[in-house]
């Protein structure tokens, strides 16, 4: 026990802390500048100084630590003239230009001076002077604020490991800026703009736009992005969101935002929002009244429910709607349309590979807390650049990687380049043979524990691949899989994370069991990165075609029985048909309609042409969005919804946390679950949620998992797995799980021939960031990654036009040379409007996961000549 | 008194292994691998060496503190950043006698059981980088660097480093960050470097004079240096006289020669016979001493009992023809120039002593002006980061103190520009 008295008052703590943390557990506000919570000590600022008994000179708190019968002063005549000193100082090179400045009403450094500093300034000379930087299209640098309490720095260094800032020159004439004027790695993130105490960094998006006094109300509400489920706050004016901030400290994100949660709120308000229900009237969309456009759809669904069968339906959710939305969707199709044809896009991956490693390992294996990941003893990742699609979560890994944890990574990883202590980088589609000799080298090192025989005998079945034949095939050196091998071979709890990229290939299943073989090895724990905010939300409310909600197969008697004795109807006792089947049913007129909740499945599934055909050829295509997608276009009823900051409901993030949602502005559109139930409703079926509160409460009886849970629950930060329900015990069998065959084939790509893969870009978020002019303006412009061998040999430089053609289509694009890519594969995004990836990517379905491959699309790369600038 | 540090410098071949070697160089090795590791630091504890970078810290303790250290691996590290205006004592050892200093690290590096060292050179001393590069490969070759040093199996390399050029770097916990490649800013300590230095590990940063004095403690023994100068930091020392004396230079004097030799016995008193004005003892951060001082004993103990500090032993003399004040401005905008910018009192309030100053030499000076220097000189004083602000700071109050009159005399007073008005 450790006894101080600070300002005569004593307080006994359990171990040392800095003098400012005792203070501040004291109840002892000491002014600071350059420290930051989310920061290491810096002791710059030497605003802190206070006085310790026995020590002659004033000291730092936030660097000194309390030791035992330490006596500390605050507030004495030397330490207030020391502070007074010290801003006054500030205030030499700090322009007064408070009325103009954006940080005003919520400036550290005007706030200090008001309550501390001198009435007037002796300083005679002139300001030193320093242009506003508009050089980064979303942060606006003004230097000559800057007061070099380095938080920015230590932030972008430390917590966001992007290095992208750094302080230049000597005394008063240092500035934060780029190391090389732009060309750097700026990842747009904005934690520099949290942690900078005065206007020297700020939003360029909301230069003069945003007083502090002028914001009406704040609300506490969860990202809209990824899965990861940041805590942000909305500060609203109005009917408009003025700014996304995130709060010191609080939720999963401790205060952290990436670049798409802190600027890409403002799709919300974009003016492309549908405001009105549209119908199809000779080919062409026309504005319509809420009740005609229910009356059209349950009129038609009930006239092909009748003629063709409940099979003839299907319906496709999405992981960007509630809990709720989708549980009321899953509810709607079952029970009132009586089908199972149920999917969405976490049917391409996430939801797969999920129900893959629930059937090897138990339900729930894949939700586990994320700070898990720097508190691990080893990392691998695998399939997907954490930092780009989970950007959060990725700042684990590079934060377990600047502990010493070691880090292994897999494929192409730009955002993990400088983290890992090994990146292996296959030879296109050779995965599969790399991961084989690692667990053939891995078998070697660590015997099984006989916690599972069954897998065990699995297991040992599997192919071996010796490491000079994988080296042959993947490319990689002898020397750098052994290393791999030692280096997973002595961690004791790994994370191993998984990206879709390994699962959307024809060796998808091979790849999921070697994965589950390597982690049943390693004992590792799970994390599957979701693109989605809600794709785990949709999983466990039942929007899959074999699942009812809380994970319970819908082929299994007694949990489709409970369902059906809760519903009081029959549903199909078969599992529906899968995402990718919809659409070749839809095209061999076996499905006749279709039922889109906030898809946009034109845009978001492979070979655009052959998707667009299918929907064309449905008898009815009810679509509900919030901007007029593709999808839209082909529909005969589009219902305009609200958006993620119009509406009450929750998401569940990757980890299995249920969050709540909080309501920040009115949307002209409708609930997805309320334009639903009023169509249930014209379908005989009621469905009287007064609110989504309701809807919980219902799902809450109806998942086992979920229950009795409510929002309660979730406003406590309490809704995390297993909730307080039943999740469903596999045992220590593999019964029911379709395993791969173990002799799979060695793939080997050819060399010659270019093929085409997806690219996971940072500034955006798959079809949403279309509508954000925040996220446009950092990369506004759709490219095609190419190798730098390549694009030499096809004489293409870097921003030259370049049109890449498949059997499915072509598209035109910039280059991107890149040095890391494999030679044989370039990288299309999917974010961008009619020049998106899957508008020259074609599929073949993976026969035992049900989801597309999207491997071994061949392209032709041509350089376009003489066109400087496409139109 | 026999030379040691400065031994054999005169030899135009001073840097060759095998003068070094004839006249005696490279012995101190062999004597100093027959005795266990402690032995050696027991040994540097009993001859009561004192630190000659500047702040005079003994250097047997520093070491053992490292040595207590479990961490692996360690380092040694040779401070060679030698920036401070009036310091160039080391030079000759690193231009002209190189050998010795790296005899000296090889023994430090066995003391401490660290297996690598570097040396941190200042970046304004091209000459001496090639120099000591070319003299670690022959070091190298004959065996005295490497896996296997006089086959005993002890293992030391050494590296040269080049600093970018900035004063602050000569601060150790700068030093460390700057051989890591980052930003040259001092440190938070605790954790010292001897603990948490160089990557983290336990380091020992010690100045190039000190290092050099290792061999000759391996050479005379203990007991036999403690004898030579002042008996609490007793040792040669080198002291780098420049300014205006007859013979400027660097001078090995036994440590607690007084001032008055230093200038009048050695440097050949004030050029062209004018009268002292004022000597800064210890490189431009040292407060200025008047000449009823001189008689003071150049060494850790006595200096400050008269107002000053030792220092690296930079001895700067001014004769009666100086203008103390433009003096002050001169240090002035070199602190301001390599105040490193992470604490605001030194950053902001450096510049700010220079702007004042700066206005009162060119003559638009106020009477309040002098007052003004000295509050903002204590708000400066025992608030800054590293003593970096400290010693500009109190440069200006010791000017001030002994030297008002030298200020107050380019202030025309307010009542006097009225009349010149009127005029």
């Amino acid at each position: 026990m450790i006894t101080v008295t600070i300002n005569g008052k004593k307080i006994a703590l359990e171990k040392p802390v800095t003098i400012l943390k005792a203070a501040e557990i004291a109840g002892i506000k000491i002014p600071t500048l350059c420290h930051h919570d989310m920061l290491e000590p810096y002791g710059g600022c030497r605003l802190c100084l206070v006085e310790i008994e026995k020590m002659p000179r004033l000291q730092t708190a936030c660097t000194q630590y309390v030791t035992d019968g330490m006596v500390v002063w605050t507030e004495t005549e030397k330490v207030v003239e020391a502070r007074k000193g010290v801003l006054e100082f500030l205030l030499i090179n700090h322009p007064l230009d408070c009325p103009y400045c954006d940080k005003a009403g919520e400036c550290d450094l005007q706030d200090l001076v008001v309550k501390y500093g001198p009435a007037t300034g002796r300083f005679a000379e002139g300001k030193r002077t320093h242009p506003e930087s508009y050089d980064d299209p979303i942060i606006v640098r003004n230097m000559e604020r800057c007061i070099l309490c380095a938080r920015c720095v230590r932030m972008c260094d430390k917590v966001q490991g992007a290095s992208a800032i750094s302080i230049t020159n000597r005394s008063s004439k240092s500035f934060v800026e780029p190391f090389s004027g732009g060309e750097y790695n700026c990842e747009y993130c904005g934690n520099c703009l949290t942690v900078c105490p005065v206007g020297a960094i700020m939003s360029r998006l909301h230069k003069h736009a945003y007083r502090p006094w002028l914001i009406e109300k704040e609300v506490d509400t969860v990202c809209s992005f990824c899965g990861v489920g940041c805590s942000l706050t909305l500060q609203v004016r109005g009917n408009s969101i003025v700014r996304a901030v995130p709060k010191p400290g609080k939720g999963l994100n401790k205060g952290l935002l990436c670049n798409r949660g802190r600027f890409g709120y403002d799709y919300v308000g974009s003016t492309n929002r549908l405001d009105s229900p549209l119908i199809k009237k000779d080919g062409k969309l026309d504005r319509a009244t809420w009740s005609e456009a229910f009356a059209y759809i349950a009129n038609r669904l009930k006239k092909i429910k009748e003629t063709y069968g409940s099979n003839s339906i299907a319906g496709i959710a999405s992981g960007r709607c509630t809990n709720e939305d989708n549980y009321v969707f899953q509810k709607f199709m079952r029970v009132v349309l009586g089908t199972n044809n149920i999917d969405s896009v976490a049917g391409f991956a996430y939801a797969p590979a999920q129900k893959f490693f629930e059937g090897i390992f138990g339900q729930g294996v894949t939700a586990n807390p994320m700070h898990g990941i720097a508190n691990s003893d080893g990392i691998f990742v695998i399939g997907g650049d954490p930092t780009s699609v989970n950007p959060v979560l990725g700042l684990q890994v590079r934060a377990a990687h600047q502990k010493g944890v070691p880090v292994i990574t897999s494929g192409y990883m730009q955002g993990l380049k400088m983290f890992s202590s090994k990146s292996l980088i296959p030879d296109t589609f050779t995965e599969t043979t790399l991961l084989a000799s690692l667990l053939t080298g891995l078998m070697k090192e660590r015997p099984f524990c006989g916690l599972n025989s069954a897998f065990e005998k699995i297991i040992r079945d599997i192919q071996p691949v010796e490491i000079k034949e994988a080296e042959e095939i993947c490319g990689i050196t002898s020397k750098d899989i052994s290393y791999a091998i030692d280096t997973l071979s002595v961690m004791t709890n790994p994370s191993i994370i998984i990206g879709r990229d390994i699962l959307q290939r024809a060796e998808g299943h091979t790849n999921l069991l070697l994965l589950a073989a390597l982690i049943y090895l390693l004992n590792g724990r799970i994390y599957l990165l979701s693109e989605l905010p809600n794709e785990q939300g949709l999983v466990d409310m039942g929007c899959l075609p074999d699942m009812l909600p809380g994970g319970r197969p819908v082929t299994v008697d007694i949990f489709r029985k409970r369902y059906e004795e809760f519903f009081g109807v029959e549903i199909p006792s078969r599992s529906g048909l899968s995402l990718m089947e919809m659409i070749d049913a839809a095209h061999a007129n076996k499905i006749k309609a279709m039922y889109v909740m906030g898809e946009d499945v034109v845009f978001n599934v492979p070979n655009t042409k052959y998707v667009k055909d299918a929907l064309s050829k449905l008898d009815l295509l009810v679509v509900q969005d919030i901007f007029m997608t593709e999808t839209a276009n082909l529909a005969d009823v589009v219902l305009p919804s609200l958006a993620w900051a119009e509406k009450e409901g929750s998401y569940t993030n990757l980890e299995r946390r249920m969050q709540m949602l909080g309501k920040a502005v009115d949307g002209k559109g409708m609930d997805d679950w309320q334009a639903i139930a009023e169509i249930s409703r014209m379908l005989g079926f009621d469905m009287d949620y007064k609110d989504s509160g309701d809807i919980i409460s219902e799902m809450a009886r109806v998942s086992p998992l979920h229950k009795d849970i409510s929002y309660k629950d979730m406003a406590d930060g309490e809704c995390i797995w297993p909730y307080k329900g039943e999740p469903l015990r596999h045992g220590m069998s593999i019964e029911g799980i379709e395993m791969p065959d173990v002799k799979f084939p060695m793939i080997r790509p050819e060399r010659k021939k270019i093929y085409i893969g997806m690219d996971n870009p940072l500034f955006h978020a798959e079809s949403l960031s279309r509508n954000s002019a925040a996220l446009h303006s950092i990369a506004p412009e759709p490219y095609v990654r190419i190798n730098k061998a390549l694009a030499h040999e096809l004489s293409i430089a870097n921003g030259d036009y370049v049109t890449i053609t498949t059997n499915s289509g072509s598209i035109e694009l910039s280059a991107q040379i890149d040095s890391d890519l494999p030679a044989n594969i370039v990288l299309i995004p999917n974010n961008f409007d009619g020049k998106g990836v899957f508008a020259v990517m074609s599929w073949r379905m993976n026969p035992v996961i049900k989801s597309p491959a999207m491997d071994f699309t061949e392209a032709v790369i041509k350089k376009i000549k003489g066109a400087e600038v496409l139109t | 008194m026999e030379k040691f540090l400065l031994r054999n410098i005169e030899n135009p071949n001073s840097t060759d292994i095998n003068e070094y070697i004839s006249v005696g160089g490279y012995k101190a090795i062999s004597k100093a691998l027959e005795l266990k590791p402690s032995d050696i630091i027991d040994e540097v504890k009993r001859s009561g060496l004192r630190g000659r970078g500047g702040a005079g810290f003994p250097t047997g303790m520093k070491w053992s503190f490292a040595a207590a250290d479990p961490k692996k691996p360690k380092f040694i590290l040779c401070n060679a950043d030698e920036g401070e205006p009036g310091t160039f004592k080391d030079r000759p050892i690193l231009e002209k006698n190189p050998h010795l200093l790296i005899e000296g690290m090889i023994i430090s590096g066995y003391a401490l059981q660290a297996e690598y060292g570097y040396i941190y050179l200042r970046g304004e001393y091209p000459r001496a980088k090639d120099i000591l590069k070319d003299a670690i490969k022959q070091a190298h070759d004959k065996g005295y660097l490497g896996d296997n040093i006089l086959g005993k199996g002890i293992r030391f390399y050494l590296h040269v480093h080049q600093g970018a050029g900035a004063y602050i770097c000569g601060e150790e916990t700068a030093l460390i960050e700057s051989l890591e490649g980052k930003r040259g800013q001092p440190r938070i300590k605790p954790p010292f470097p001897v603990n948490e230095g160089f990557l983290s590990k336990p380091t020992v940063v010690n100045n190039v004079e000190t290092l050099a004095n290792i061999p000759y403690i391996m050479e005379i023994g203990a007991e036999a240096y403690s004898k030579i100068g002042s008996p609490d930091c007793p040792g040669p020392k080198l002291y780098s006289v420049s300014g205006h004396v007859k013979n400027p230079g660097v001078y090995e004097l036994p440590m607690g020669t007084t001032l008055r030799d230093i200038i009048y016995a050695h440097c050949g008193g004030i050029r062209d016979n004018k009268k002292l004005k004022a000597v800064i003892p210890g490189g431009i951060s040292t407060p200025i001493l008047s000449p009823d001082k001189i008689d003071c004993p150049m060494d850790f103990v006595n200096m400050p009992k008269h107002g000053s500090m030792l220092g690296s032993g930079a001895v700067i003399v001014f004769d009666e023809t100086v203008d103390l004040a433009k003096v002050c401005l001169r240090a002035m905008k070199f602190f301001e120039h390599e105040s490193c910018g992470k604490c605001t009192p030194c950053r902001e309030g450096v510049g700010w002593m220079r702007a004042i100053l700066e206005r009162i030499c060119n003559g638009s000076g106020n009477e309040k002006d002098i007052e003004l220097l000295i509050e903002v000189s204590r708000n400066i004083i025992g608030k800054t980061f590293c003593p970096l602000g400290d010693g500009a700071a109190s440069v200006v109050q010791s000017f001030i103190k002994d030297f008002r009159q030298e200020f107050e005399q380019h202030i025309t007073k307010e009542a006097d520009k009225e009349i010149k008005a009127a005029a």
